[in-house]
């Protein structure tokens, strides 16, 4: 392509173990607004940590404008006019606007900081977008929207050609989202270029020109958003298009139907709602293995947190028949809810502590005895999981973080079977782990349901509820789209319709 | 039970550096000061590190959930005072001391209910605390007409804290022995230890595990604001007097301590151990200066440097049971 700005050649990174990048090409084009796609662990947030410096490539080639483009760290890359705007926004909450602005180029005389020449000009350009911020404003009075802008503000300044955004609608409204993409096309008619990160498809349909699509370390599409929409002829089509490159082919799995006692219902929901849902209403059976799935942010983890008490919500959750009335994990608990956490290193494994003294956490009752931790119990304890999930460890005192990811997964899923819980949910109970114990894993959840328990697998991966789930529930953005029996011959083409929105 | 007790110190590779520098610190100084390796040194050494080795076997498990209490110097001062007063006022003693360590406890669960319940940071809601207490202990020794309280104390004031067990055992070093074995059982055997390694290790697993962060937490504190009451009751009643400065500094002596015993202050680890063999090093080191014939201020420089160094090589042994 002769109008290329920045091109990505044959890009790899390699990370101990694992390959997040495995030879991406394309190109960006000057002054577009360029999309870039794909699950969890695809790959893009790789991409964009090279592209703007926090990363170093494995081999490869990036060129920007024709030079070749080989950043050294984030300012380096800022240099060259590569700007990011995070999903953490990096404005300080407690200082005014202007003070904001001159953040790390304060010009001082005798260390008394002057004023800066250059903060009316970013003013300016703030106005632009926005007449309501004032330059006195502390910045924890602004909007979500408005701290934006004055980040993009501050990109624009500092004179950058290239501007990365990383899911910058994920926390705005849908009125704060219609003028940032004014905003964004202003920028492009400045001839800024955009690289432009969402998990909302429909998105990309209204702002982007061209899209790129990564999905396991694999650049899989590259596409023109035009194009697209003009060979599917509505938007709900090409999002299916998109899920389509984004999932990939999916190679049917067996599925063996678990032994539900649909006599016995454990779980009611109904017209569940709160901030990032609404009106969730299913239920699950005794034994089942119930399914949810949808794309990133389509609100599984959001059900997750709020049948395990963590969020609030309005609506009704019933378990055994009994309502529920208290809030709280504490509580969720004792009425036999347990939860596998999605983020098992921020929420699931003491990394520090031994596998021994993680696995009784949930339930420090079973290693008790006469009301003092019992070291014969605790050992017997962790012995007949490590055993029975088969943990590869040295022995049970070593630190959890010591482990593959695999064997931490295993771990706190140990931690929560100890629990003895009658309903378990899991969030992603096989992200990030190795293709065998994933297989493990699912041997597991199949026993438990085959012991009676009832599970609930929230998954962003087709194949995993394809091959597990009686029932798969599907996502889109914060509703159920359908609930659909699992059976050999599913049709996998309508699953990705429904969850990319369409009917 | 005694050998679940000891089987994690050989797992821990940071104490036997500890136990080494102690070592060698002994051998040095018994080359260096004739005074040194006698049995009355050593025993000026324990009386001076006791209280430390209490108050902070008890902040030890603070700072291992990932906490902290600035306060337990004031409180330390705030009971010697109360104590003092209510004693030369008509309180019988064993009353007095009773009541003294209820309302020690009651600055713990202040702490508690800041720290614990309303998330305040820890180092400002126990300065907050610190502050509160000890301008208390001031007010009170002012109702009592000085600047401190010795004069008109009665004359079995002093007999608590000069006890002698079996008639040549101090008594704080009877304390220090149950202290020490009291919170070992704690951080070994009992659920409120493990949670509170738990609550250190990761704050956010042990909520979504259940465990009450709350309520684990506010124990602690008061647990803590105990012994630190009691230590402030004990030190007076030995000393016969009590001042409502003398707690200044201690609570940075009781971290000190807690740091150089291998206490992460971000927690997740720690041992009562660690604070026994640190409180040690500080003893030492102070004896063998004091012995020495340096000057105070110029031990306040090697104080520093000592602290520095014990906790760099420290960093480099961290101890994670790989």
């Amino acid at each position: 392509m002769e109008d290329a700005f920045i091109q990505v050649r044959d890009l790899v990174k390699e990370f101990p173990g694992v390959k997040a990048l495995k030879g991406v090409s394309f190109d960006i084009r000057k002054g577009s607004i360029h999309c870039v796609v794909g699950e969890n662990g695809a790959g893009k947030s790789t991409f964009i940590k090279i592209l703007t410096g926090a990363y170093t490539k494995s081999s490869g080639m990036i060129t920007l404008d024709g030079e070749v483009f080989e950043p050294k760290s984030i300012r380096d890359a800022m240099n060259r006019g590569i700007s990011v705007l995070y999903q953490e926004l990096n404005v300080v909450d407690d200082l005014t606007t202007e003070e904001n602005l001159s953040l790390g180029q304060e010009k001082s005389t005798l260390g008394f900081i002057r004023k800066n020449e250059n903060t009316q000009k970013v003013m300016e350009t703030i106005w632009g977008m926005d007449q309501t911020i004032k330059l006195h404003m502390p910045v924890y009075s602004l909007s979500v929207a408005q701290k934006q802008v004055i980040e993009i503000a501050k990109a624009i300044n500092s004179e950058c050609s290239v501007l990365v955004m990383d899911e910058p609608t994920a926390s705005l409204s849908e009125d704060e989202v219609r003028r940032l993409f004014i905003n964004i096309k202003k920028l492009k008619s400045k001839g800024i270029t955009i690289i432009f990160i969402s998990h909302k498809l429909s998105e990309i349909f209204e702002i982007g020109d061209y899209v790129t699509v990564f999905r396991d370390g694999h650049m899989v599409g590259d596409r023109e958003v035009r194009e697209l929409r003009a060979s599917c002829g509505s938007v709900p089509e090409s999002c299916v298009e998109l899920v389509r490159m984004m999932i990939g082919k999916v190679v049917q799995e067996e599925y063996v139907p678990s032994k539900v006692d649909y006599s016995k219902k454990v779980l009611e929901v109904r017209h569940l709602s709160n901030r990032r849902l609404s009106d969730i209403s299913f239920d699950l059976y005794r034994g089942e293995i119930l399914g949810f799935y949808g794309l990133v942010g389509a609100g599984k983890t959001e059900i997750g947190r709020v049948l395990f008490g963590i969020d609030p919500y309005d609506g009704e959750i019933w378990v055994n028949g009994d309502k529920q009335t208290k809030k709280g994990v504490r509580s969720a608990l004792k009425n036999g809810v347990a939860m596998i956490p999605e983020e098992r290193r921020s929420d699931g494994i003491f990394s520090m502590l031994s596998i021994r003294e993680n696995i009784p956490m949930m339930n420090i009752k079973t290693v008790l005895s006469k009301g003092l931790i019992s070291y014969p119990k605790e050992r017997k304890v962790a012995d007949r999981f490590i055993q029975k999930m088969s943990i590869a460890a040295r022995d049970r005192e070593q630190s959890v973080v010591f482990l593959s990811g695999g064997n931490q997964q295993k771990v706190v899923i140990a931690k929560c079977l100890n629990r003895e819980s009658d309903i378990i949910l899991m969030d992603e109970p096989t992200r990030g782990v190795d293709v065998g114990a994933k297989e493990e894993i699912h041997n597991i959840i199949r026993s438990l349901s085959k012991e009676g328990k009832s599970v609930i697998v929230f998954s962003s991966e087709l194949p995993e509820v394809i091959h597990l789930c009686d029932r798969i529930v599907l996502m889109h953005e914060g509703r159920i789209g359908e609930i659909m029996e699992n059976r050999k011959d599913i049709d996998s083409d309508h699953i990705m319709q429904v969850i990319a929105g369409g009917n | 039970m005694l050998k679940e007790l000891k089987l994690p110190v050989l797992r821990n590779r940071q104490l036997p550096v500890l136990a080494g520098i102690i070592l060698i610190m002994i051998v040095v100084l018994s080359f260096m000061s004739p005074n040194f390796f006698k049995i009355q040194n050593f025993n000026n050494i324990l009386l001076k590190i006791g209280i430390f080795i209490i108050i902070a076997s008890a902040a030890n498990l603070i700072m291992i959930t990932g906490n902290l209490d600035l306060s337990v110097g004031a409180v330390f001062a705030f009971s010697g005072i109360l104590h003092a007063y209510m004693s030369k006022h008509g309180v019988p003693i064993a009353f007095s001391i009773g009541i003294t360590c209820l309302l020690a406890m009651c600055w713990g669960l202040l702490n508690g209910v800041l720290v614990g319940k309303l998330k305040i940071v820890p180092v400002i809601a126990t300065l907050g605390t610190l502050y509160i207490a000890e301008g208390i202990a001031f007010l009170i020794a002012r109702a009592d007409g000085g600047s401190n309280i010795m004069l008109g104390l009665p004359g079995n004031y002093t007999s608590f804290g000069r006890y002698m067990v079996f008639g040549k055992i101090p008594i704080i070093i009877v304390f220090v022995v149950i202290a020490f074995f009291l919170f070992l059982f704690i951080e070994r055997k009992t659920s409120l230890g493990r949670f509170s390694y738990a609550v250190g290790a990761n704050r956010s697993a042990a909520e979504l595990s259940g465990v009450n962060v709350t309520k684990i937490i506010m124990i602690l504190y008061v647990l803590c604001s105990l012994m630190a009451g009691f230590c402030g009751v004990l030190q007076s009643s030995r000393v016969g007097l009590a001042a409502p400065n003398v707690g200044r500094m201690l609570e940075l002596y009781v971290l000190i301590v807690c740091v150089m015993g291998g206490t992460r202050m971000a927690g997740g680890s720690g041992t009562v151990i660690g604070v026994l063999l640190g409180a040690i090093i500080i003893g030492l080191l102070e004896n063998g200066l004091n012995l020495l014939g340096v000057g105070h201020f110029a031990q306040e420089v090697g104080r520093g440097v000592v602290l520095i160094i014990a906790v760099m090589v420290q960093k480099n042994s961290r101890a994670v049971r790989s």
